[in-house]
């Protein structure tokens, strides 16, 4: 290698044909947002994250039922909003990185090991990764709930929520949520509020997820909730017997010719 | 035969009073190859260590706005000019033109926060910290020519750099177009 360092692992090959092409008049084709609510809510014994399942590219929805609570460690999720190539990719690359940061240290991962890692990340690429996220977990030192922004500036609350029905979730919460609630006012709470980003928001609809984190356990709810299932159709659109009269019945015999030959004797010499 | 023609060409410029410090390029044609030689070549097949470009020490984290300049270092085939077989059409004037914010960036982003630690070093326990640093990087990443081709992981180089324990998108997203090239001759040339 020419360089002790490691390389950026991005080519900007086309750069200079795209700088070109935009000076003309055709601009950038922009990465489209998915538009999602993803929030998460402390309670008294952990964090519960919420999500919808809707992911839309432009105006048309591209996946009814896709998972956008992430696995980062055992007892470390992460909800992404934004471009979902962008947090897939850099919550798997964040959680293998804290796999190999956990066997290195021997301890159970922090969730403030991960705020860093993806804010470090996320702002050295300026926010051209598009990623926005709300990490959850509880460690050895307690429950901890972040928001990491596309640019790299981190938040840390009892309450957030993010994506295009934030401010719809947001609502819901800034009205309902109390400290040290129980699991079940806290995973109703955030049903609501997903439900809110789901029902006011184009961008958000389908299925309620959620995840329930405690010091002991990590419990995966998919699907807790289906508020938009689809009904069953009203009237059967099958055409009854006796619609069309016959015209002509042609049976064709699948044996045209038949002939038998006995096959007993010696046709062989095998003396 | 190459030392021979060399020795011709340097009686030829003592003799017009020529100083063996001006860069000069004498193009010599030797059967089927073009050299391009300057006055002071010796042998060429001696490893060249890693071309660091040397940073002045300064504590920025963030590697700053990049001054804009259009060079053929990178691109430079044999003969000097820039490789269009290699690397495509080349216009400088567009390359002057063109803002390189995120790729400035991206690109002495390592480099950049390297420095600035081993400033701290330098400014805390002397200059001999530093060097003692690059030293050991600097002997770690002379490899030989051959290996690139294997296998290109230098993992004493990736224990000093501190990633020996973490996963980058070098790592995931590099592949046979971007990775290092297989041309051995390229590599001894240069």
């Amino acid at each position: 290698m020419a360089s002790v360092y490691s390389s950026t692992g991005f080519d900007f090959s086309n750069e200079l044909r795209n700088n070109f092409m935009a000076e003309k008049g055709l601009p950038l084709p922009k990465a489209t947002s998915t538009g999602t609510t993803i929030v998460g809510c402390l309670f008294k014994d952990g964090i519960v994250l919420g999500a919808d399942t809707r992911a839309t590219e432009g105006p048309i929805v591209a996946d009814k039922n896709c998972e956008k609570i992430h696995y980062i460690t055992e007892s470390i999720r992460c909800c992404g909003a934004g471009t979902a190539a962008d947090t897939e990719f850099t919550t798997a690359l964040i959680s293998s990185n804290m796999e190999l940061h956990a066997l290195s240290t021997g301890r159970k991962p922090r969730v403030v090991t991960a705020m860093t890692m993806l804010k470090q990340m996320l702002f050295r690429y300026q926010g051209h990764v598009g990623a926005a996220l709300v990490l959850g977990g509880v460690d050895a030192t307690g429950p901890h709930l972040f928001t990491i922004h596309p640019h790299g500036s981190t938040d840390k609350l009892p309450y957030v929520t993010m994506g295009s029905g934030s401010l719809a979730a947001m609502a819901v919460f800034e009205s309902g949520w109390r400290a040290n609630m129980e699991r079940e006012d806290a995973l109703n709470l955030v049903k609501a509020a997903i439900s809110a980003g789901i029902f006011n928001d184009l961008g958000s609809g389908s299925n309620i997820d959620a995840c329930i984190i405690t010091a002991s356990h990590t419990e995966m709810l998919r699907n807790v909730e289906m508020p938009n299932m689809r009904v069953q159709k009203e009237r059967k659109y099958a055409f009854r017997r006796g619609t069309t009269a016959w015209k002509t019945e042609n049976v064709r015999d699948l044996v045209v010719n038949e002939q038998i030959t006995f096959v007993g004797g010696d046709a062989m010499d095998t003396t | 035969m190459i030392g021979d023609q060399q020795r011709k060409v340097m009686s030829e410029q003592e003799e017009k009073g020529q100083t063996s410090r001006a860069v000069l390029s004498t193009v010599l044609v030797a059967r089927d190859s073009i050299l391009v030689t300057t006055c002071h070549t010796r042998s060429s097949y001696a490893f060249t260590p890693s071309t660091t470009t040397t940073m002045e020490p300064s504590y920025r984290i963030v590697p700053g706005n990049q001054t804009k300049s259009a060079s053929i270092q990178g691109t430079a085939n044999s003969l000097g000019l820039h490789d269009t077989l290699r690397h495509g059409p080349r216009s400088l004037a567009a390359e002057v033109q063109t803002e390189g914010g995120l790729k400035g960036r991206l690109e002495n982003w390592e480099a950049t926060q390297d420095n600035a630690k081993l400033t701290l070093r330098r400014n805390i326990y002397g200059m001999h910290a530093p060097m003692r640093l690059l030293m050991e990087r600097k002997i770690v990443s002379q490899t030989s020519p051959f290996v690139s081709a294997m296998s290109p992981s230098n993992l004493h180089l990736d224990i000093l750099m501190g990633r020996d324990e973490t996963i980058e998108p070098a790592d995931i997203f590099l592949g046979m177009e971007n990775g290092p090239s297989l041309d051995i001759h390229e590599q001894l040339r240069k």
